[in-house]
């Protein structure tokens, strides 16, 4: 396979410590005639990739994605969007997802099963099959399926299916219900890369949920294949609180082979993109600024070294009355489209009157903040200043920090700035988009 | 960016007006029908006619970005005075320095009188000589729109073409209420030009109603072109009434509207009112159809309207239209768009792009055949492609009066039988190209 990870700081080997890398594709080397002078897309790590809906990033098309500049060459794609019967018709994909969705040729595709932003789903896996909740009802996914998929969407990079345990309570997952969700992962690996036949790149699911000793057991079994090319964390659902989820991911960290590169779901809230980068996860993804746009505000937090400036939100709420005669960009210096064309009244605004263009432009703003964080973090982490540019970040924005708290800790997590499930609730709707509301959590205190 | 300049070589108007902010030179008249390519000066840009222009009511077009709007070559948008006057309000848009400022739009722009919201979504409009009595959906409070007020909030809002406040009855209305209306708009009009206070950045433009009374339409047509206005618009149709009644009206209008000034049709959007309204002489033309169809997931082709949601087009790897050179059909097959319309904002963009694309097309190849002169033969074209054999009578009976008869075969043969009816015929479903 054509796709490689290099790390800039390999004598680290196993610990659990952030790491600078590159993500390289090199597609000359699969490829025939035609692709042999296609330059590899380098990504340089930590980063993220883009998050979409149908293919394409919330809200942005094409033409409009364009006046982003220098975000990360890479994209996920969600097999869910694309499934419209348990059966579907393969033809409609003609020359591959890139094509389909019109995404740049150079990009590097990652596909996946479901949405993460989804946090939650009523149908439940069984031994044969991940369930999908599809506006026709519900869809089965066998791995069988998937490989499918993957064969005639030829993505770079996919995630096969996993049994992924919706449970935010530990007390309520011991024993079986995890051993049979560890077994049926492993099993649907198995089948899923059987049935492969286009070469795509395979970050396997690690699982184990609350269970430290089943999830010792399922890095174990993926640290010993060298037919695996990344990991990825998405059995720690949204709505467990960060510092457990990173103590699990953590216990599974030290467990895997510390050459491939690691993917976290869940965790693209800021302040947990910090957390997760000090533990040593080196791809992310933007489902955070879509749900900050989702809410009508617009990202302003910054990671800096000294916090002598004015301490300001990390965002600001543009339904406020406050925006109403505010000519101003979003942010003072900021450049990206948004904030060169338009003021903040023109977009309180449209958010009053529910014009869709509010959500474009704060997409198109808060993506760029996004992508510029991500540029803080790796230029923080060149200067070795990482650790304490985080903990100044999470002082700044007040964010609760207790990686090695008690356990007594977590519900106080409900109130986080950041959270990503707070700004994923359906507690606000969305300004312009038709969200199905029933499929989205409330944000809950989790009391252990 | 300059508008793709269709006129060529064209460089001395035929016949030209000059008002304080509107130049209008007619470069082009077609010499069997009385269609006309012109192009109009408008303080904020020139606009070359016939025109579509696509419906912005909040200050914004549907989801779409006033840097797209450039690129898919639109020239005039339209704002709606009784929405933006309501949010955000005649107060903020003056300090935002207009509309143009406040949405960063550097085009034209167009406001109408917001008479028409009164009637269209407001219960319990009650019209008296000082005004429009209306009560506000948000208090339950009887309020008051008046000529002065609606010029007011117009000049605030600061389009290069405001519209008159006119009494608006519904276009099936018979007996003395029409003719009561077309004077009280008359009267209507008077005083909004007394209330005009910036005459020379922006334009006001009358309305001839009238109903569907030839007299009466006459005697409106009469009298506003007493008041030498910039522009005149043709209003009180596109209601409901019979087509027949419809394009009459318009043709009996452009024949008493000076030919040096631009006419603007309210509310015509259709591909095939376009065709035929340009044939009867007239410049401009609005409707909310493009874009709102978009939104549910149709999109405008040559042959009609292309329903993306059908299972027919689930695995199609066509674009929506080969011959067209939008974004959408350059990037995406049907099946794509079948996936994602109705479900994204994204899809709902897509479509939104390809079907503004279509209009500022069918515009720009109208004025194309007008500047060439081949305007009969475009006509004839475009009925066979949308209708095929059987087109509506009212279409065979419109083009007749302009001398395109089309129940005559023509060179290549075809010829179209006239079918009786009244309602808009629905155009031929999309087949496959061969």
């Amino acid at each position: 396979m054509a796709l490689r990870f290099e790390l800039a700081n390999i004598a680290t080997s196993s610990t659990v410590v952030p790491r600078r890398g590159k993500l390289v594709l090199d597609r000359s080397a699969t490829g025939g005639d035609s692709s042999a002078e296609r330059p590899a897309t380098v990504l340089e790590t930590p980063t993220f990739f883009k998050y979409t809906r149908h293919g394409l990033q919330p809200h942005l098309v094409p033409e409009v994605a364009a006046e982003l500049d220098a975000l990360p060459m890479a994209t996920r794609v969600q097999a869910e969007d694309f499934l419209e019967s348990d059966t579907p018709d393969c033809v409609k994909f003609g020359d591959g997802l890139h094509k389909f969705i019109a995404l740049d040729p150079a990009d590097i595709l990652l596909l996946d099963t479901l949405d993460p932003t989804i946090t939650v789903r009523v149908a439940k896996s069984t031994n044969t099959y991940m369930s999908i909740d599809s506006e026709g009802g519900t869809r089965r996914l066998t791995p069988g399926l998937f490989a499918q998929l993957t064969n005639s969407l030829r993505p770079d990079i996919i995630i096969p299916p996993a049994d992924i345990v919706e449970e935010p309570l530990p007390s309520l997952t011991q024993g079986k219900r995890i051993s049979k969700s560890v077994a049926r992962s492993a099993k649907w690996l198995e089948e899923c890369m059987a049935a492969l036949t286009h070469p795509a790149a395979v970050f396997a699911p690690v699982v184990g949920s609350h269970s430290l000793e089943l999830r010792t057991m399922s890095a174990k079994a993926l640290a010993a294949r060298h037919d695996i090319a990344g990991y990825v964390f998405n059995d720690v659902c949204l709505t467990v609180p960060l510092e457990h989820k990173l103590r699990l991911v953590n216990h599974s960290l030290r467990i895997l082979d510390a050459s491939k590169p690691r993917y976290m779901l869940g965790a693209s809230a800021p302040d947990a993109v910090l957390l997760a980068v000090l533990s040593g996860i080196d791809l992310f993804d933007s489902s955070y600024p879509y749900a900050v746009t989702e809410q009508g505000l617009a990202s302003t937090y910054v990671l800096d070294q000294d916090n002598s400036a004015n301490v300001l939100p990390h965002c600001l709420d543009m339904w406020q009355e406050t925006m109403f005669a505010d000519f101003g960009p979003l942010v003072d210096g900021c450049t990206c489209f948004t904030c060169r064309s338009h003021h903040r009244s023109y977009i309180h605004h449209l958010l009053k009157t529910k014009e869709m263009l509010a959500t474009v432009l704060l997409q198109i703003h808060n993506t760029h903040w996004y992508q510029r964080f991500f540029a803080d973090i790796r230029r923080s982490m060149e200067r070795g200043s990482l650790a304490a540019d985080a903990a100044l970040f999470m002082q700044k924005y007040d964010c609760e920090t207790q990686l090695s708290g008690g356990i007594g800790e977590l519900n106080r997590l409900a109130n986080r700035p950041f959270s990503e499930l707070s700004t994923l609730s359906a507690q606000t709707c969305s300004p312009t988009t038709k969200i199905q509301r029933k499929r989205h959590a409330e944000p809950q205190v989790v009391t252990l | 960016m300059t508008a793709t300049d269709e006129f060529g070589h064209l460089d001395t108007p035929l016949e030209a007006s000059n008002s304080p902010a509107l130049k209008f030179e007619v470069f082009a008249k077609c010499s069997t029908t009385k269609a006309r390519a012109s192009k109009m000066h408008l303080p904020h840009y020139t606009a070359h006619t016939p025109i579509f222009m696509p419906v912005g009511t909040m200050g914004s077009i549907k989801g779409i970005t006033t840097k797209q709007l450039e690129a898919l070559d639109c020239h005039v948008i339209l704002g709606n005075t009784y929405h933006l006057g309501s949010r955000p309000g005649p107060e903020l848009l003056e300090k935002a320095g207009g509309l143009h400022k406040f949405m960063a739009w550097n085009r034209g722009l167009l406001t109408d009188s917001g008479g028409f919201q009164m009637v269209s979504l407001l219960k319990l409009a009650n019209i008296t000589e000082e005004g429009v009595e209306f009560e506000n959906p948000h208090d339950g409070q009887k309020m008051m729109l008046t000529p002065e007020m609606s010029i007011g909030l117009q000049n605030a809002i600061g389009a290069d073409i405001m519209m008159q406040l006119d009494d608006v009855v519904s276009s099936l209305t018979t007996g003395p209420r029409v003719e009561e209306a077309m004077w009280r708009s008359v009267r209507w009009l008077d005083r909004s030009i007394k209330a005009h206070k910036r005459p020379t950045e922006q334009n006001l433009f009358p309305i001839v109603q009238g109903g569907l009374d030839i007299e009466l339409r006459t005697k409106s047509a009469q009298e506003l072109v007493k008041r030498d206005s910039p522009g005149y618009a043709i209003g009180g149709l596109s209601g409901g009434e019979a087509k027949g009644s419809f394009w009459r009206m318009v043709s009996l209008s452009t024949d008493i509207l000076p030919t040096n000034k631009p006419r603007y049709c309210m509310g015509v959007g259709y591909a095939e009112d376009l065709v035929v309204c340009s044939a009867l002489g007239v410049d401009m033309y609005d409707c909310v159809f493009p874009t709102r169809t978009a939104r549910f997931g149709n999109a405008l082709v040559r042959t009609g309207s292309m329903s993306l949601k059908q299972g027919r087009y689930s695995a199609d790897l066509e674009p929506i239209d080969r011959d067209c050179d939008c974004s959408t059909c350059a990037n995406y097959t049907r099946a794509y768009l079948h996936t994602t319309a109705t479900k994204e904002t994204t899809g709902c963009h897509l479509i939104t792009i390809h079907n503004i694309a279509f209009q500022m097309r069918l515009m720009l190849d109208i004025r194309k055949a007008i500047v060439e002169d081949r305007y009969p033969a475009f006509i004839r074209e475009f009925m066979r492609i949308r209708f095929g054999k059987t087109v509506p009578m009212w279409i065979v009976d419109a083009l007749k009066s302009v001398n395109v008869d089309l129940t005559v075969p023509d060179s290549s043969g075809y010829l179209a039988e006239p079918v009786a009816d009244d309602f808009q015929k629905v155009p031929n479903a999309w087949t496959e190209p061969n």
